[in-house]
Parts: structure tokens; sequence; C-alpha cells
């Protein structure tokens, strides 16, 4: 077992080149694994109605047919950049995740019998909307409610549509979708009804949607082979620091099978982390810093142009 | 070339900031004005937070003012007494102000406030310069000469009482008047984002008759401490000064202040005065249409921090 991992590992690094190189290595890594059990033909793999239908009344539940032969996939994944750094300059950052799904039964990247979602989420944050509306002819913020829990950052990328993949209900369990990000209302919110709670959720979406922190791409996840598969994320530079969840499902036929979740850090970093922190744990003196900043500048300025028409 | 803005948290690029900063500068060397009136609608406007865009504008205004305050004070052009009182009342406002600032971003209508007041502001002193350099220079046309404004010796500030006297400005008033008046002044700034020289001048020269050339340096003086005081509170209070941001409007305001004042002293005075009038105008009128105007989003939302 500890073997196999390991092997595994190594595998994983060599699809990790393989995915950031832009998939010219596959065919060599594939060559690397080792030879999994030559997948069925599809038209084999569900039991049959008339087989399943009537189960001995007294027996245990029954393992799927397919198991003892079949070891079932599972999926596995890492990022390209556990740590992005925010600074000076950051103006948004690209992120591809990869992964590969163990044991795949696809005879090729064209096969289409797994579909996989991945979703990235930033660290949940509180946050306030609220509604407009006409007063005396200004448009003027008449209701909001608190969001206690809403992630700060939400990103789809699947091999297709969503409502191709999987049920509403699956996907709700999993929180996947923009219908489905899992947010909390504050308890003031209770007095809601389904369809203001629908409005709100939605006006969240439309606007961090806006911002490009939430973002779908319904045919991002590309398998470059029989089991690995990538796709590409981006963060705007309005993107909240903190932890971030990478997730990635496996489906086959609607089915769950397999999920996935990896971690990715957005950290400030230099001068931007510096000012932040400065600003937030020192108020007074970053206040007082700012106007010698200024006072500085500005006497500085005097003193050149005075020279200057000296 | 971009850059992120750490308080304001928004990447934007670096050369839009400082290119602010110096087309209001040379208006405001141009004109002899702070400049904060017209800084702050432009930051909003940019899309930087309301509160952030009132914080920082509080930064860049003690830069300004600085420098002209210490010239004055080389020219001995400062009525400490004066300048002492109204700063004692500005910060007291400032306080208030900022706490306000505070209270309205609480409750969701600090944007809606803002903008309410920088119309009523601007739509009214736009206006009265608006008429007053039509009017001049109709005179100017037509010949006749300027009515000079006749002086009441003795107005309502006078007949208040804790009267003191002034030495540098030759008065002998209350305390009162000015106490108030750097009160009101430092409201304004702590609300708004301006320094508060348009009014406080003209209240200085028509309401306490201070001599003209110490209301210049007087309201310098004020304005530099109130608004180093402001930055100070807000800094405290509301975490809305992003140094950064200040940092690049300052050095766009220097270089376009000393243009400005260059191609200030070429066009003349009622010219002048009208243009920035019109100015005034424009930018209020903006502001008011994004409060009528329908609304592409009714929503917005507020971040509270981590959950």
């Amino acid at each position: 077992m500890g073997v196999g991992r390991l092997m595994h590992r190594w595998t994983l690094a060599v699809l990790a080149i393989a995915a950031l190189t832009g998939g010219t290595l596959v065919g060599a890594a594939e060559a690397q694994r080792p030879t999994p059990p030559q997948p069925p033909p599809a038209s084999e793999q569900p039991a049959s109605p008339a087989q399943a239908a009537p189960p001995p009344p007294s027996a245990p539940p029954a393992p799927a047919p397919e198991a003892p032969s079949l070891p079932r996939e599972t999926v596995h994944a890492d990022v390209s950049t556990r740590r992005i750094a925010v600074t000076s300059t950051f103006s948004g950052t690209g992120i591809i995740v990869f992964g590969a799904v163990d044991n795949s039964r696809q005879t090729s990247a064209e096969s289409g019998l797994y579909d996989i979602v991945i979703v990235i989420s930033g660290a949940p944050t509180r946050l306030v909307a609220r509604k407009k509306s006409n007063v005396g002819g200004l448009w003027i913020n008449t209701s909001s409610t608190t969001f206690t829990s809403v992630p700060s950052y939400y990103a789809i990328s699947s091999t297709r549509p969503l409502d191709e993949i999987a049920s509403d209900d699956v996907l709700k369990s999993s929180g996947i979708g923009f219908d489905f990000v899992p947010m909390t209302f504050h308890r003031s919110a209770r007095a809601l009804t389904a369809a203001e709670i629908k409005e709100w959720r939605d006006a969240v979406v439309r606007l961090k949607q806006r911002d490009r922190l939430y973002q779908q791409d319904e045919y991002g996840v590309a398998f470059v082979g029989r089991s690995l598969f990538r796709a590409a994320f981006d963060m705007p530079a309005t993107v909240t620091v903190g932890a971030f969840e990478t997730r990635v499902y496996l489906f086959r036929d609607g089915e769950l099978l397999s999920t996935y979740t990896t971690k990715l850090d957005l950290e400030r970093e230099g001068l931007e982390h510096l000012i932040h922190r400065f600003a937030f744990d020192h108020s007074f003196l970053y206040g007082v810093f700012t106007v010698l900043i200024a006072v500085g500048a500005g006497m500085l300025a005097s003193y050149v142009f005075n020279r200057n028409k000296a | 070339m971009n850059i992120y803005l750490p308080i304001a948290e928004m990447s934007a690029n670096l050369f839009l900031f400082i290119g602010m900063g110096a087309s209001v500068g040379f208006l405001s060397g141009m004109f002899g004005v702070g400049g904060g009136f017209l800084m702050t609608p432009l930051l909003i406007f940019v899309g930087v937070p309301s509160a952030v865009a009132v914080g920082t504008e509080a930064a860049q205004i003690v830069a300004s003012s600085v420098s002209g305050a210490l010239a004055q004070w080389r020219r001995r052009n400062i009525d400490f007494k004066m300048g002492t009182i109204l700063l004692a009342g500005g910060i007291f406002g400032s306080v208030f102000g900022v706490e306000a600032v505070k209270a309205l971003r609480r409750v969701g209508q600090f944007d809606l406030f803002v903008i309410l007041s920088y119309v009523a502001m601007l739509g009214v002193i736009g206006t009265l310069m608006m008429i007053e350099s039509i009017n001049t220079i109709r005179q100017a046309q037509s010949g006749a000469a300027t009515a000079i404004r006749q002086r009441g010796q003795h107005n309502w500030v006078h007949r208040l009482p804790l009267k003191m006297r002034f030495h540098r400005s030759k008065l002998y008033i209350s305390a009162i008047p000015p106490l108030m008046l750097g009160i009101f002044v430092g409201f304004l700034a702590g609300i708004m984002g301006v320094g508060g020289g348009f009014i406080m001048v003209p209240a200085m020269i028509y309401l306490l008759k201070v001599p003209t050339n110490v209301v210049v340096g007087t309201s310098l003086f004020q304005i530099t401490f109130v608004t180093a005081a402001t930055t100070i509170l807000h800094a405290t209070q509301n975490h809305t000064v992003d140094a950064t941001l200040a940092l690049l409007l300052i050095v766009g305001g220097v270089i376009g202040a000393q243009f400005g004042a260059l191609a200030g002293q070429r066009l003349r005075g009622e010219q002048l005065r009208f243009l920035l009038a019109a100015i005034v105008l424009l930018v209020a009128l903006r502001l008011a249409w994004s409060l009528v105007a329908h609304p592409d989003e009714l929503f917005s939302l507020t971040a509270l921090g981590r959950s």
C-alpha cells in the first residue's frame, strides 16, 4: 500500500509537469502508470434491471456486481500554485487545476464517460446586501439583509453544463452551481419568504459575477488523456485574500463517484501586506504616518519648485 | 501599469490617479482653491468607495496646504489666536463628522449623504460664482464702476459675549463666531473630505471682517491641522485612509498645481471664476444624475469581514 501510494504520488508529479507543459508529455506519463484492468465495453457496465429487481428478502445488501472485478474510480487533483502573493502590482492571477481519475475505464480523452466538476471557493465572509428603491425621485437604499457567510470567491468549471451532469438534488447536496452556493443568512432574515431569499441570493451571485469573483465555465475542464484532466481559472485583483478550497467531483451517469479537496492560499505580501496590516493593527500610528508622508511630500514639492524659480 | 490599493481594495492604473491628482492640482493652482471638493467626487466616479475617497482626500489636502501655510507663516500672515480658535472648533467638528461617517456607513446611507451634500454645496457655490462672474464681466463691458461693498461697522457678530482682542487682525470680537465657523468647517472636512477654505475665507472676510492679508494664511493654518486630525481620525475610526492612493494624488497634485499657477497668471479673474463655476456646476449635475437616473443594478454589497 505504501509503495502504491508513493508510486501514485510520483505519477501525479509527472502528470503535473505534463499538465503545466501543455500536455505534451501526457503519453509518456500514461506509459509510466501501472496498467489498470482493461475496462469493459460501456454497455456491460450497469447491471440489468431484471437481475437487480428481485433481491433475496433476507440477504444483506448485495455489493455492486462490478465491485470485485473493477476497482472503484477515484479522483485526485492539485493546483499549479499553492500560495499566491498579492503585491502592489497584483492584477489578478491564473491558476491551473489538474488531476487524474484512478482506475479510469475511459478508452480515450473523448469518450465522455466521466464528468468532472471543479469548484474553487474562497474564505467565507460576512456581507450586507442592500437594495435601492425610488423614494420621491431619488434612488435610495431602502432594504438590506445580512449574510453571515458567503464565499468571497466561487468558480466552477466542468466538462459540460451542470444540468447535463447530475440532477439538482445531487448538485444541491454538494453545493455545486450558482443556485446552490452555500450562503447563510443572519437570523434577522428568518422572516423572508422563499422568493425574497432567492432574490437576495441571486443579487449576491450577480454582483459577484460582475466583479468576476463568481465565475462559471461550462466546458472549462478538458480531459487530456484517458485519466488526466485540467482546467484553468482566473482570479481578479479584487479577490479577498485567505484560504481557498478546491474541490473536484467525479461523476459518471449522474452519480457522484468520488471527490477530492485541496487547499490554496492567497496572501498579501510585500508593501501592500505591510500597509494593510499597519492600517488595521496600528491605526493611530498609520494615520500619523500618512499625515507625515503628506507633510513631507508637500514641503518637498514647494522646496523643489521654489528652488527652480529662484 | 496597474497598482493595487490596499485600503480601497481595488486595482487601477497608476497613471489614472496621478493624472487625476495633476488635473485637480492644475485647477487648484489656477484658481487658488484647495481642490478637495473636486477630487472627492472624481474619486467616487472612478469607483473608489466614497468613505475611502473622503478619508484619503483629507490626507491629500494636508500636503497641498502645508507649504502654503508655511509660506504665509514666514510672511507673518497668520493670526495665531484666531487660528487656534478656528482650529479648536475644527477638531471638534471633525470628530463629530468622522463619527457621523461611521454611523451612516453602518446603516448604508453614507453614499447618499455624501452625494446629496456635494450636490447642495457645489450647486450653491457654483451658482453664486456663476452669477457673480457674469455680473462682473457685464459691468466691465458696460464700463460701470464696480460698486464698493459698504462695510457695516457693527453687525450681529459684535453683539455676542466672550469678546477677545485679536491683535494680528486688529479686531475685538466675540470668540463664538470663529469657534462656530471652525466647527462647521471641521465637520465638512470629516464628512466630505474638503478643506473648507471656500466657506471659511468668505466667512472671515464678510462676517468676521478679518483683514484680507491675514485671511488666507489663517485659514491655511487651520486647514492643515484640521485635515491632519481628520486623516488620523478616519484612519482609527473607519480604516478608510489609503496611504498609497494619497501619495499618488499628492504627486500628481503638486506637479499639476505648478502648471496651474502659471496658466492662472495669463487669464483674467472673472473669466477664471466663470470657468471654475462651470466646472463646479458640471460636477454637481453629474452627481445629481447618479441619484435620479434609474440604476442598472438596484442591489449593492458591502463586505463586513471574515465570517
